[in-house]
């Protein structure tokens, strides 16, 4: 992928995870307090709209990487994926026989997990086939 | 897989990120296909080849087993 546009979906990214926070901060906390289930539903989700957002950015930047690139997102997504995805059968198991008490909001973690497991894991694809720690490919 | 990709490249005093710009893939790609690190798909192999003026085989070496 060209460094131009590798720059622009960092900033895009970037500027997004802001929002995130902001909404996180701001607008989210008063979907406890809110009086119709409409506007409930609506401030609960509303972090849901940027981070779909940066998926579909995810989605693109792979389709418009070269093979090696493709190829190396999608091991480290898949990686990642049976990774957490393990951990998450998991804990599933350890709070459903409730040895684990924990509730249904440790989910938001889920996402966030993903994201880490598949940049870790991708950087040491590449250093593995290019030699390069250099986040631009 | 062995190939003759660098000594090509060099033949024509192009640097890797030319040819990748040429063959519309990164300098990174070209670096693992060099170094035998990444074997290209056949597209991308018959595109080289086209590039060189070459026969996929006498680029591509297959080592055999």
């Amino acid at each position: 992928m060209a460094h131009s546009l590798e720059r622009r979906y960092r900033w895009q990214v970037l500027v997004l995870m802001a929002i995130y926070m902001a909404i996180m901060i701001w607008l989210w906390p008063h979907a406890l307090g809110a009086s119709g289930k409409a506007l409930k539903v609506a401030l609960a989700l509303s972090p849901v709209v940027p981070v779909a957002w940066v998926i579909a950015l995810m989605a693109k930047r792979v389709m418009r990487s070269d093979e090696l690139e493709q190829r190396l997102h999608l091991m480290a997504l898949s990686t990642a994926t049976a990774l957490v995805g393990t951990a998450c059968l998991v804990g599933g198991f350890l709070a459903a026989a409730k040895v684990w008490a924990t509730d249904g909001s440790i989910l938001i973690w889920v996402f966030p997990a993903l994201c880490c497991t598949y940049g870790v894991t991708r950087m040491s694809l590449k250093y593995r086939y290019t030699g390069s720690l250099d986040w631009f490919c | 897989m062995k190939n003759r990709v660098r000594e090509l490249r060099e033949k024509h005093a192009w640097s890797q990120a030319e040819l990748g710009e040429r063959l519309d893939v990164s300098r990174q790609t070209i670096n693992a296909i060099e170094t035998g690190k990444y074997d290209p798909s056949l597209p991308l192999a018959f595109k080289i080849a086209r590039l060189f003026g070459s026969r996929i085989e006498t680029i591509f070496l297959d080592g055999g087993k």
